[in-house]
Formats: C-alpha cells, structure tokens, sequence
C-alpha cells in the first residue's frame, strides 16, 4: 500500500501540470486520502490521480484497484470521536421547542433535577424564546465551541436550539454528540447515565423530512457549509413563511427605487436642459410614425437621435418593473437558502444581506427547465441588485452577465450537485449605438479598453 | 475487508431517498454487484472539503430496485424503524453503552498509543543527536575519562536496545492513565444496528418505483458497467468500464421510449458535448413495453443501445 502511495507521490510530472479543475467533480481515488494521515489535525488535498483507461486482466491493475477499494473502506469507516475536552451533548427533542416552564405540574418532582441544570427557576418564556423556529428538533444545554456562532437559535435558559440541518451537519462532521430522549419520560433528558448516542443513520432517518429538509436541501446545505459559507433558511423555505417573505421583500425595494429613479431621469438642470431639447429636436409623434416616415421629419444633427427614433421594440426594464408578488413563485422555485461567503461576518441576531439566494432542485422530481412565469416569479421575489462599481461601469458584458436580480439554482441529482446562476439581464438598457468605441469587455481588450478608461 | 454482510442487506428509505449507512454494505455492493452510488457524507476527519465525502452511500431508486430484483437488499423505512429505540428495554440499553464505552476505551488506547510511539520517535531523535554529540566529546575526552567512555558506549551503539526498554516502558505505564473508563471517548456510532434487531422481512417495503429508463440502466449494469448519475454531463447516466474509483467514464447514456421521436438537435447536442470530453453518447431502450411482458426484468433483454459521435465533418 505504501509503496503504491509512494509510486504516485515520486512521478507527480504528470500530476502537477494538470490545469484547474474541480475534483470534486469526479469520484476521486480514495488512495491519495491516504496521505492525510488522519490523525494529524489537517493537511492540504491530494493532487487529482491517474486513472486508467479501461480494465485489463493484469494482476497490477486488479491489485491498485483493491488497494483503492481498501482505502476508501477505511476511510469511510473512521469512527467519530468525542475527546473530552471537545466534548459537546445535545439532546433530540422530536417534538420541538419545549421551555423549560412548561413542565406540567405532576412531574414536579423531576423540576428539581432541571432546575440544577439550569440554575434559573423556570418562568414564563420570554418573547425571544417564542421567536424560535418551530422546526427545531435538537438543544445543546451547555454550548461552546466555534461551531455554534453562526448556528441555532437560544432560549432564555442558556440551551441552544438547532435545526435539523444544523444538527444532522454537526453529528455528521463528528462535533456533536447528540443523545435520544430517555424513555420513560420524553420531557426529562436522560441525565441519569442512560441516555443513548444517536447513530448516525438515526439522524440522517429522524432529521431528514423534519420541517421541510428534503434530502436535495441538505445535499447543498452540507456542501456549501463544507466549503466555509455561511447557511440561514429564507423565508421561501416552507409555504406557510409567504406572508413573512411578503413583508421582508416590500421592505427593501422602495429605498431602492427612490435610489435608482432619479438616477434615470438625469439630474438636475441637466436632465431639465436634457428634455427641453428633446422637445425641441423631438418632431415624432405618434401621427408621424404612423403615416411619415420612422426618424420622422425634424431635423436630425447626430447619428444618435436617429438610432434613438429607431428603436420602437419595446423592452423590458428590470428596474422600473412593477413589484410582483412573492407568492407567485411556485414549489421548487423558491429561495430557500440566504447564502455568505466564509468571508463576510455573519450575525446570528441581525444577518446582513444575503450575498446569494439559493433555490434548490431535485432532477428526479423537476425534469424540465423552468419555465418563464416560473422563473419570472422566482428572480422577482429576489431584490433589485443591479451591477454597480467602477469595474461594472466600464465592462459591458460584466453589467449584463451580473444582471439586475439574481438567484442560484441549485440541481441535485441523486447527491450530484451543481449550481447556476440565473440573472436577469437587461440587454434594452445597453444602447451599443451610444458606445463609440463599440462594445468593451475584457474580450476585445485594447483600443476599446483603453478609450472606455478616458471618459 | 472480503467480509460478506448479511443478506439481504437493508437499504433506509428516508423522505423517498435511498441511503445505505453500513460500511460493510457499501464496500460490499461495490465490488460484488458493481452498485457505487454517490456519498453525501461529512468525513469526520477531513470535514472541510468536498472532494472525498464519506457515508450515507444514496443510491438511485434504479440501483436500489436492481438490488431488490437480485434479492440482495430490502428497502426499510428507517425514520420507523428508529422507533424501536424508544422502546429499547433498559437492559438492553445498558449493554449498548458497556459495548461502546468499550470501544471508545479502544480509540483511546490506540490514540494514546499512537501518541506515544509519536512521541517516542521524536525523543528518539532527540537522544541520538545527544548521544552523538556526546560521542563527540566523549572522543575528545577519550584519553582522560576511560571510564565514563565505557559507560556511553552501549548506549550510542545499541540505541534500538535502549529504545525497545523505553517503549516497553511507556507502554506499560499508558494503561495506567488511559485505562479509566471516564476517560474513554465518547462515540457515534455510524449505524443502529445494533442496538436495533435487523427489520423483520414482513416490515420490508416495496421495490422502488422507477423511471421508464430503468430497462436501459439494467442493461447496462448487466454487461458489467458501473452507472451512476449524469448530471454534471447533461444525461441520465454515465457509464464506467470499471470502477469509477479507477477508471474514467466512457459513455453518457440517455434512454428513450422505443417509439418515442428523438429531436434530432437533442442527437448532435448530446454527440458535440460528448465528444468533446472523450466520451461516446449512448441512446437505447427497450423494445418491449411493460405490457408486453411480465415484469421489468424481463425488458432488459430486448434493449438495445447505439452509441454516436461526433464526426465533426
């Protein structure tokens, strides 16, 4: 087996002049896991192996490829270790958030041993513990650790409240150690020694399908919380949440449309000037185009104007279209994900801006594209966020690649995920006519680049 | 590693999923009946990536109901089946945590073992590099002090004799920190079974409902090809000479109804994109509708397959 290892790790000449790829895109040799020895706290990624082209009844290829098989077993079966000092438990509680308070009155006896848990006498919960998300299914009663700064939710007595992906993401990931309720009395976390570790399969069978999690949902939760971002539900996430995802949404917009609006008309006396002569040189009405001919009679000093009375065919304009309402999007077609980069400091209690809106797609259960009220309805329930910064203002193509509203769709097939992102772009707001220089981008480069940066 | 599981081996059904948590299984279905599925899992000792993920195994419905035709697996409906863990007698839960804080006892000698052979290396070096300077010295002094010169030399030459004392040393003093049991690390176990009886075969579920590719998938995977899903090539499935642990993919598979028109875009689209990445594009199906014959299985054998490239003329 090592030497095997060894054989890879001396002729990297063919490994290290592979390009960029993404390798998680294939199903990688489990041999190069291997390297990392999986005691040591971490290390970099193996490099992406060779594979063979197709099978040949050699004793070498039979003997690499059990050698794969072996390794893939053993790492597969690395068990979940909790050291002590790492040591974090949280309870299963199917029935969701339960305050302490509501201990009914005839399992008084018990309250004692909860009370030494908590320290605090139990009292009517606070309203911050009401605000807790009714889907909830696990408490850790003593968090610490780094994990739990941008997951759950906490009640007034000191426990945390997890959602089921936060959960099912933490017990997978081996930080969490997560113990069934006790038996005999459902209310009572078996604080006696009894309390049963959750396997792992139990929390995939009893977290799956609680509170919406379909399996396509937290295939891309794990995945991108894998890779560092930051994860919160959006209110698309169940059909109950539309009213709340109303409000959120009418909230937003008018601050940006009293931002943009002004902006269009031109400002000041500018924009003044701008239509007095536009009354002026504007000789079209709609009795000229009718019966004269298109440009119309005026007098037409610039190439501009011309093109400008050219453009009859109307287009849609993502900023000044009317609000829409949310609830016009349909089932898969839903933000169910506010998503930031593992750079942005995310706040538990005040979020900033979503940086991505994620939807999540199952193939089995969505086999075409969406269509265009579907899509229409989901990018209208995103806000506005058309391209802005010097970069955008100087490249075209970046302006209508990022678009004015955007969402990610996220396809699951069978735990195979990708992403694409869909925007909105309003190819009518770019008057190719109006760009001397032609169209700039980073493609044509040179001269066009270069007057762009002069004006 | 060649260990056969139980037959059949149980596969969860979880919210319309198919899912397999047993090592054992997986490793198993991967070398005897070709089935990999994808892993969705966290590996817990490399957790921040994406590149090798671990357990649960999903499997498509179309390899789930292969397995069930072949009578080597049962569907379970696990979210029920966990059930049974609220009613675990107390005898019996006790058992359970003996037999893990026994385990977890077991990680934590073998780590603590493991620490002291690191450890042991690195002290190792450290009294080489002090006995060859000494050595130096030594020699420098050698005419002067004969007598420390004898006591040094055993040392320096039999070092692998020192050691093996040291080690046995540590060895035997690491039970003693690491042997009790409030020491012993906690575990999660990766599945239920135990503490949960094996599902009796009357609380099986039904085979798993298909797609109208199915006979195609079957096909396939009876001509010794490993399948799994397509999506990050735009087909249904793509199709492995061996392993995918080992070997690249050579088609992408795309099934249609016998009678079913093809678009003839469809046809160069699914020819260019294969093409392009050194893949043949497969179509096929069966011949035969489900009313024809008796059951599923049995389309299997009037499928047939056509693969197309692009000739770029």
């Amino acid at each position: 087996m090592a030497d095997a290892d060894e054989e890879v790790l001396q002729n990297p000449a063919n490994a290290s002049v592979q390009p960029e790829v993404d390798l998680s895109d294939e199903t990688q040799d489990f041999r190069f896991l291997n390297n990392l020895n999986i005691y040591a706290d971490s290390g970099s990624l193996p490099r992406r192996g060779e594979k063979d082209f197709e099978p040949n009844p050699t004793e070498h290829q039979t003997g690499v490829l059990s050698e794969s098989r072996r390794a893939m077993h053993n790492a597969l079966s690395f068990p979940r270790l909790h050291s002590k000092k790492a040591h974090v438990i949280a309870f299963y509680a199917p029935d969701g958030y339960t305050p302490l308070a509501e201990i009914p009155p005839p399992k008084a006896p018990q309250q004692t041993d909860k009370s030494t848990e908590s320290a605090e006498k139990p009292a009517r919960p606070t309203p911050r513990s009401a605000n807790i998300n009714p889907d909830v299914c696990v408490y850790v009663p003593n968090p610490k650790g780094p994990f739990f700064k941008s997951v759950g939710q906490s009640d007034r007595w000191n426990r945390l409240w997890l959602l089921p992906e936060e959960a099912l993401y933490l017990i997978e990931r081996g930080s969490l150690d997560i113990r069934w309720p006790s038996p005999t009395d459902p209310a009572i976390p078996g604080e006696d020694g009894l309390s049963i570790p959750m396997s792992l399969q139990a929390a995939w069978a009893s977290f799956i399908g609680h509170g919406g999690l379909t399996l396509e949902r937290y295939s891309v939760y794990s995945g991108l919380k894998r890779l560092g971002y930051t994860l919160a539900r959006a209110p698309g996430w169940c059909d109950e949440a539309e009213q709340r995802e109303h409000e959120q949404n009418l909230a937003p917009s008018p601050s940006y449309n009293q931002n943009i609006i002004p902006k269009l008309r031109g400002a000041g006396l500018a924009g003044i000037l701008g239509s007095l002569f536009n009354w002026i040189h504007d000789p079209y009405s709609t009795a000229s185009t009718t019966s004269g001919p298109m440009i119309g009679t005026g007098i037409n000093r610039h190439y501009m104007d011309v093109y400008r009375k050219l453009a009859i065919i109307p287009w849609y304009d993502p900023i000044t279209a009317s609000p829409s309402n949310p609830s016009d999007t349909t089932a898969p077609f839903r933000v169910v994900f506010h998503v930031w980069k593992p750079s942005t400091p995310v706040k538990k209690s005040a979020p900033p801006t979503p940086e991505f809106r994620v939807a999540v797609l199952s193939t089995r259960d969505q086999t075409t594209m969406p269509n265009m009220t579907q899509l229409g309805a989901l990018l209208e329930s995103t806000p506005l966020d058309p391209p802005s910064g010097e970069k955008m203002e100087r490249m075209m193509y970046m302006r209508l690649r990022h678009g004015y509203r955007n969402v990610i769709l996220a396809v699951v097939d069978q735990g195979v995920v990708s992403y694409l992102r869909v925007a909105d772009s309003a190819f009518g707001k770019e008057k190719l006519y109006e760009n001397q220089g032609g169209p700039r981008g980073p493609k044509r480069g040179g001269r066009g680049y270069q007057k762009s940066k002069k004006r | 590693m060649e260990s056969q599981p139980e037959l059949p081996i149980p596969i969860s059904y979880v919210s319309g999923r198919y899912l397999l948590h047993s090592i054992e299984a997986v490793t198993y279905l991967r070398r005897e009946h070709h089935i990999c599925g994808v892993l969705i899992g966290t590996l817990p000792q490399n957790p921040q990536q994406n590149v090798f993920l671990g357990l649960p195994l999903e499997l498509m419905p179309e390899e789930a109901r292969l397995l069930v035709d072949k009578d080597v697996a049962c569907i379970v409906d696990e979210a029920k089946a966990q059930n049974g863990m609220k009613t675990l007698l107390e005898e019996d839960r006790r058992r359970y945590l003996r037999e893990l804080e026994a385990e977890g006892l077991h990680y934590t000698r073998l780590q603590g073992d493991l620490k002291d052979s690191k450890r042991e290396q690195s002290l190792k070096k450290i009294e080489e590099k002090k006995a060859k300077a000494k050595a130096v010295a030594a020699a420098a002094a050698a005419q002067t002090q004969a007598a420390e010169d004898t006591s040094l030399e055993p040392s320096q030459k039999d070092t692998a004799v020192v050691d093996l004392f040291a080690s046995e040393d540590t060895r035997s003093s690491s039970p003693s920190t690491s042997t009790p049991p409030q020491n012993a690390m906690a575990i999660t176990p990766a599945t239920s079974y135990p503490p949960l009886p094996t599902p009796s075969s009357s609380s099986h579920l039904a085979a798993p409902a298909v797609p109208s590719s199915y006979p195609l998938f079957a096909h396939l995977h009876s001509r010794g090809y490993f399948l799994s899903p397509g999506l990050r090539f735009g087909c249904q499935y793509m199709a492995y000479p061996g392993d995918p642990l080992r070997f690249h993919s050579h088609f992408l598979v795309v099934s249609y109804d016998w009678d079913q028109n093809i678009d003839l875009m469809d046809l160069i689209v699914g020819g260019r994109l294969g093409t392009g990445v050194k893949k043949g594009f497969l179509i096929g199906g069966a011949q035969k509708t489900v009313d024809e014959v008796d059951s599923e299985a049995d389309r299997v054998d009037t499928v047939r397959a056509f693969s197309l490239e692009w000739a770029g003329m």
